[in-house]
C-alpha cells in the first residue's frame, strides 16, 4: 500500500513535469509541422538561467526570468533561423533545431563545465508537505505538480476561452484560411513557438532546484519527451497530458518493482529453466525502468500508430 | 564521368601509398576516418535516397561492434575458428537482423515519426545494454583480441588500417551498385512518391524495412570494423552521440551527393583528430559549421561541389574569384572572432581558471591564448574579436551582393543556353 501511494505520487509528479515540457512541443508540432528538437534544450537553459539567477540574485526571480528569456530565445530561433529554412521541408527544419540542440548542450558546458550544477531550492520550501505512513513527502515534489496543473489550466483557458486563443486555432487548423481573413499568421506562429519555449524553460527553473541540473539533461528529458509526444499522438494537448501521467506513472512504479520474466514464467513453471537460461530473462523490471518508456511506446505504435489521441495521417 | 573514375582511383592509390609512412597516430586516424565514412555512406541510404531521416543508427553500429566481440572472443576461447579479415560479416549479419527488426516498427510511420522511433530504439538499448551482462558485458562492456590469421598477426595499426580499408572500399562500391539496381530506383521512387509507388502495386512497407535492414547491415560493418580497431566496445557505442555525429557527417558532406557523407566524415574525423589536442570546444565548432550549412548551404558540400561542375562552362571565374576572395575574407573575420571569443570563455569559465584565481584571492589573472597572455578585463583584449566582427559585418553587404550577382548572371547564361539549345531543336523539327 505504502508503495502504491508514494509511487503514485511521484509518477503523477514526474507525469506533470513532463507534460509541461512537452505541452509546447506538441503545440509546436500541431501547429508548423516541425519538430522541435531543441525544444528539451530550452528546459536545460531555463534550469541553467534560474540557477545563476538564484546564484546571484533570488530564487523567485530566477523563475521569473528564465522564462521570460527562454520564450524571447525561441522567438529569435523561430523568426531568424527556422523561418529561413522553411522552404526546404521539414527535414531541413528538423535537421537545424537538431543542430541548435547541439550548439545549447556544447554552449552550455562551455561556460557551466561537464558536471552538474548546484541548482538547489531555497531552504525554507524544504519541509514535508505531509507525512504518510511515516515517510515525509517533500513540498517540492507537490510544487512542481501545482505549477504544471497552472500552466495547463493557463493554457488550456488561453487557447479555449480567449480572442488569441481562438485565432490560435484557427491558424493551426486552417493556416492559409486565417491569414486570408486578415489574421498575423506568422506572427501567431513566433508567439506560439516563443511561449512553448518559455513554458519548457519554466519546467527547467522548477524542476532544475530538484533534479539534477547538467548538460545531459537536454538530451536525457528530450528523448522521453518525444516518446510522450508520440504515445500521446502528435499535435494532441490532451493526449500528451495522458501520455505524460501514463509514462510518469509507468517509470516510477517500475523502478520499485522488483519482477523479471523469470518470475512471470515461474507462475506456469518455468521458473528454474528462464534463471538456468538468464540473460533477458533474469532482468528486473527495476534495473531496466529506464527503458520502460521506449517499450510502451513501440506497443502504443504497434496497437495505435496514431498515438493514443493524434488523428489518422 | 572519366575524369570522375581518375580522381577516385587517384584517391584510392593514395589511400593504399600513402599510410605506410605516416606515425600510429595517422594510421588510427584514417582507420577511424574510413570507419566513419562507411557509417555515414550505409545512413545515408536511407535519408539520401530512400528519404527516411534516422536519428538511433547508433543501433545499427553498436549490434555490429558487439556482434563481432562476441565472435572475437569465441575465436579466442578456440570454441570456433573464423578467419580474422572476415570478422565484420558478424557484424553485418547482426546489423541485418536487428535492423529488419526494428526497421520493421520504425517504417510503420514515416516522416517525423520515424525519426522518433529510430532515436527512441537507440535509447531503448542504451538504456537496456548497462543492464544486460551477458550481452553488452555490463557497463564495462565486452574485450577482446584480434587473433592471428593465415600468417597475418593483425598486431599492427597498419594492418587494420589495410583491412578497414578493403572492407570500406567494398561496402561503398556495393552501395554504389545497389542505386544501379531495380530496386535501388525503386528506393528512389519511394521517397519521390510513397503513394504513387503502392499504386503501382509494390508494397511499400515490406520495401522500407528491406532498405532498412540494408543500411543497417552496412552500419553493422562499420561498428565491426571499429570493434576489430579498439577490441572493445561499451553501451556508450549506443548513445546518441554517435546517432548525430553520422547525422552531422552526412549533411555538411551533402546528403544528395553519393560520395558525399564520406566527404563529410572524412573531413570532421581528420580535423578532429588534428584540432581536438589542441582545443576542448571541438564539438561546439561541429555544431555550428553543421548549423551554418544547414542555413546557408542546405545542400552540403557535395552540393556546393556539384552546382560549380554543372555549370563550370558558364562560370567566369575571375569574377566568382573576386566575390568568393571578399566571402573568404569576410569568413576568416567571423571566424577568427568566435574562434577567439570561445577559446577566451572556454578558458576563463574553466574549473583550473577558477581554481588560479582561487589562489590569488579571486583576483583575474592573465590568461594565455595563442601564445599570448591577455587581460581579462583590459578593452585591448575584447577589441580584437569586436573589431573582426565590425570589419566582417561591414564587408558583409557588398560580400552578399557580389556572390548573389555573380550567380545570377551564371544562371542566366545557364537558362539562355538551354533556351537556345531547345530552340534549334525545335527549329530542326520544324524543317523535318
Amino acid at each position: 500500500m505504502e508503495f502504491l501511494i508514494i509511487s503514485t505520487l511521484n509518477g503523477v509528479t514526474y507525469g506533470l513535469l513532463l507534460f509541461m515540457v512537452s505541452a509546447g512541443l506538441t503545440l509546436i508540432f500541431g501547429m508548423m509541422g516541425v519538430l522541435n528538437f531543441a525544444h528539451a534544450s530550452f528546459y536545460m537553459l531555463g534550469a541553467y538561467i534560474a540557477y545563476t539567477v538564484t546564484t546571484t540574485i533570488n530564487f523567485w526571480l530566477g523563475l521569473l526570468i528564465a522564462p521570460i528569456l527562454v520564450g524571447l530565445l525561441g522567438i529569435f530561433v523561430e523568426r531568424n533561423l527556422l523561418r529561413r529554412v522553411h522552404a526546404y521541408g521539414h527535414a531541413h527544419e528538423l535537421l537545424l533545431t537538431f543542430g541548435l540542440a547541439f550548439i545549447f548542450e556544447e554552449l552550455i558546458k562551455l561556460f557551466y563545465g561537464d558536471f552538474p550544477v548546484n541548482y538547489s531550492m531555497p531552504d525554507y520550501l524544504r519541509f514535508p508537505a505531509f507525512t504518510i505512513f511515516g515517510t515525509d513527502y517533500p513540498f517540492y515534489r507537490v510544487f512542481i505538480g501545482l505549477v504544471a496543473v497552472g500552466m495547463f489550466v493557463t493554457l488550456y483557458l488561453l487557447l479555449s476561452r480567449t480572442r488569441a486563443g481562438l485565432v490560435v486555432r484557427a491558424a493551426e487548423r486552417l493556416p492559409t484560411m486565417a491569414e486570408s481573413l486578415g489574421h498575423n499568421v506568422p506572427l501567431v506562429f513566433m508567439g506560439v513557438f516563443g511561449t512553448g519555449a518559455a513554458f519548457a524553460g519554466l519546467a527547467g527553473a522548477v524542476a532544475g532546484a530538484f533534479f539534477p541540473t547538467n548538460p545531459n539533461m537536454a538530451i536525457e528529458l528530450g528523448v522521453i519527451v518525444f516518446v510522450v509526444v508520440v504515445v500521446g499522438g502528435l499535435g494532441s494537448l490532451e493526449g500528451s497530458l495522458v501520455a505524460s501521467l501514463l509514462i510518469g506513472l509507468f517509470s516510477s512504479f517500475a523502478v520499485g518493482l522488483d519482477w523479471s520474466l523469470a518470475g512471470l514464467l515461474s507462475w506456469v513453471g518455468l521458473g528454474d529453466w528462464a534463471r538456468s537460461v538468464g540473460g533477458l530473462f533474469t532482468l528486473t523490471l527495476s534495473s531496466i525502468s529506464g527503458t520502460v518508456p521506449f517499450l510502451l511506446m513501440l506497443i502504443v505504435l504497434l496497437v495505435r500508430p496514431a498515438g493514443l489521441m493524434g488523428e489518422r495521417n | 564521368m572519366l575524369a570522375r573514375t581518375a580522381l577516385i582511383a587517384a584517391l584510392l592509390i593514395v589511400l593504399i601509398v600513402v599510410p605506410p609512412f605516416l606515425g600510429i597516430g595517422w594510421q588510427n586516424a584514417l582507420t577511424n576516418m574510413l570507419i566513419a565514412s562507411l557509417f555515414a555512406m550505409a545512413f545515408n541510404l536511407l535519408i539520401g535516397q530512400a528519404g527516411l531521416l534516422s536519428f538511433g543508427h547508433a543501433a545499427f553500429f553498436g549490434v555490429g561492434a558487439f556482434a563481432t566481440l562476441h565472435l572475437m572472443g569465441a575465436i579466442e576461447d578456440r570454441v570456433v575458428s573464423f578467419p580474422t579479415p572476415l570478422l565484420p560479416l558478424a557484424g553485418a549479419a547482426a546489423g541485418f537482423v536487428i535492423g529488419a527488426f526494428a526497421g520493421y516498427f520504425a517504417t510503420m510511420r514515416s516522416g517525423v515519426y520515424f525519426a522518433l522511433v529510430t532515436l527512441a530504439i537507440a535509447e531503448l538499448l542504451h538504456s537496456l545494454a548497462p543492464h544486460w551482462d551477458g550481452l553488452f558485458g555490463g557497463e564495462a562492456g565486452l574485450s577482446s583480441m584480434r587473433m592471428p590469421w593465415a600468417g597475418l598477426t593483425f598486431g599492427s595499426p597498419l594492418q587494420v588500417y589495410y583491412l578497414a580499408l578493403g572492407w570500406a572500399v567494398l561496402s561503398i562500391l556495393l552501395l554504389w551498385a545497389y542505386t544501379r539496381t531495380p530496386f535501388g530506383r525503386l528506393t528512389l521512387a519511394l521517397r519521390d512518391n510513397e503513394q504513387r509507388v503502392r499504386f503501382i502495386g509494390y508494397n511499400a512497407h515490406t520495401t522500407k524495412v528491406i532498405i532498412f535492414s540494408i543500411s543497417a547491415m552496412f552500419s553493422g560493418i562499420a561498428g565491426a570494423l571499429l570493434a576489430i580497431s579498439n577490441e572493445t566496445a561499451n553501451y556508450s557505442l549506443f548513445s546518441t552521440h554517435v546517432s548525430a555525429q553520422v547525422v552531422l557527417h552526412t549533411f555538411v558532406g551533402g546528403s544528395t551527393v553519393f560520395l558525399g557523407p564520406a566527404v563529410g566524415a572524412s573531413i570532421f574525423t581528420l580535423f578532429a583528430f588534428y584540432i581536438s589536442e589542441v582545443t576542448r570546444t571541438w564539438l561546439l565548432y561541429q555544431g555550428l559549421i553543421f548549423v551554418l550549412v544547414m542555413l546557408y548551404a542546405p545542400q552540403g558540400i557535395g552540393g556546393l561541389v556539384q552546382t560549380h561542375i554543372q555549370h563550370w562552362s558558364k562560370i567566369s571565374w575571375p569574377e566568382l574569384g573576386r566575390a568568393y576572395a571578399l566571402a573568404a575574407v569576410v569568413a576568416a573575420c567571423f571566424a577568427a572572432a568566435v574562434v577567439f571569443l570561445v577559446e577566451s570563455f572556454a578558458i576563463i569559465f574553466s574549473p583550473e581558471y577558477a581554481a588560479a584565481r582561487g589562489r590569488l584571492d579571486g583576483t583575474w589573472p592573465p590568461f594565455k591564448l595563442f601564445g599570448v597572455e591577455w587581460e581579462v578585463f583590459s578593452p585591448v583584449t575584447w577589441m580584437i574579436p569586436i573589431g573582426l566582427l565590425a570589419v566582417g559585418l561591414l564587408l558583409l553587404p557588398s560580400a552578399r551582393r557580389m556572390l548573389r550577382e555573380t550567380w545570377d548572371q551564371i544562371l542566366e547564361r545557364a537558362e539562355a543556353a538551354r533556351t537556345a539549345k531547345s530552340e534549334i531543336q525545335l527549329a530542326g523539327a520544324m524543317e523535318r
